[in-house]
């Protein structure tokens, strides 16, 4: 491979944030802000008697967690300039009212490609969404093109 | 009784593709009518996955899976065909700097068959090496239909093919499920396996064919006449 990097930084956590608390009025305000009536997200009493025995926040609520301010510090860049590719989102558990998350952040993949528009190398960084009992919720992929 | 196989796609296994294979297949026998193809030629991008098993799929849909994988050569992307073990361990496949015909050559002796892709587009097709570098030998076929070309881009690889006399391929090179088979390539023979694919590739009859709709010709404007 032409892309020359420390592999050592694949895997290595490099940012881990402080938790954030969720609450119900939350999940509310963003199951009414994305338009989802499920009333798995609003209605205590229905969420009581459905799958997960009580309220759970809209999958895609996951996203909406913040890496910490000094996240893009540690994006490897190589060549000229770049852009954000895109995120992929793996839900795993869901997130509930008096859940508290945090974010662990780390070099998932480095890869190299090439397409119509030249070449490129992409950086995956992976933040990793844990709840306060230690169990993992989410893995947010977040995929950044370089130009070279 | 021939075959229709769309040599050329990429399930979620590339990582610039959101296509889960079952609803490739799904797609396929729900649109048979409109895209008559047997079956699909994985080509995953820089990779190769020996150990997938896609028989239950198959049995599942009645459609054909095949494995395959696209690499990238210093002569733009080329289809790989009847990769074996030896191949992956002579070539790095996550290598975007291939030697393009090291590959035709050796992948040819080990049993195999390379076939550039989409020729015809900018960078990572012949046409455009070819312009700067010598030919590449022993190319058999290119790809002439490719159904994520942009306007004029198959077009040069058809001219590449009447200058070279290469024999032509088709695929999709889906990367969404509703892509899937609009593009393909037709075989005289029978084909049921990855050996008869690479057969055939190298010594049958095949063709082309393109299932995209055709766009209904927009009207000619009327002029109005200004008083």
């Amino acid at each position: 491979m032409a892309v020359n990097y420390d592999p050592a930084i694949i895997g290595r956590v490099f940012e881990t944030t402080d938790p954030v608390p969720v609450d119900a009025a939350t999940i509310a305000t963003f199951a009414a802000t994305i338009g989802d009536t499920n009333p798995l997200h609003v209605d205590p009493e229905v969420a009581r008697q459905g799958p997960y025995g009580g309220l759970t926040a809209p999958p895609s609520f996951a996203v909406t967690f913040r890496n910490g301010r000094h996240f893009f510090e540690h994006v490897p860049r190589f060549g000229k300039q770049g852009f954000d590719a895109g995120k992929d989102v793996e839900f795993v558990a869901p997130i509930r009212p008096g859940d508290a998350i945090t974010l662990s952040s780390h070099v998932k993949e480095i890869y190299e490609k090439t397409g119509r528009s030249g070449s490129m190398v992409f950086v995956v960084i992976r933040s990793t969404l844990t709840n306060q009992n230690g169990a993992v919720v989410a893995h947010v992929d977040h995929r950044f093109m370089n130009r070279t | 009784m021939s075959t229709v196989l769309d040599l050329h796609s990429h399930s979620e296994a590339s990582e610039d593709s959101r296509a889960p294979l079952e609803a490739y297949l799904n797609w396929l026998k729900l649109r048979h009518a409109e895209r008559p193809v047997h079956g699909i030629v994985l080509t995953e991008h820089r990779q190769f996955n020996q150990a997938a098993d896609y028989r239950a799929l198959e049995d599942k849909f009645g459609l054909m899976v095949l494995k395959a994988s696209e690499v990238e050569t210093d002569y733009g992307h080329v289809l790989v065909f009847g990769v074996t073990g030896e191949m992956t361990a002579r070539f790095d496949f996550a290598n975007v700097r291939l030697p393009a015909q090291e590959v035709i050559d050796e992948v040819a002796r080990m049993g195999g068959v390379a076939i550039p892709c989409h020729p015809g587009r900018p960078n990572v097709g012949l046409c455009e090496h070819y312009a700067k570098k010598p030919p590449l030998e022993n190319v058999i076929a290119v790809e002439v239909l490719n159904g994520g070309s942009r306007k004029g881009e198959d077009e040069r690889s058809e001219a590449l093919v009447r200058q070279y006399g290469y024999g032509a391929i088709g695929g999709s090179d889906s990367h969404l499920v509703s892509l899937i088979g609009l593009c393909a390539t037709r075989f005289d023979a029978a084909i049921r396996t990855i050996e008869d694919l690479v057969r055939e590739l190298r010594e049958g009859a095949y063709e082309p064919v393109d299932f995209r709709p055709r766009r209904k010709p927009v009207p000619h404007a009327v002029p109005v006449e200004v008083k």
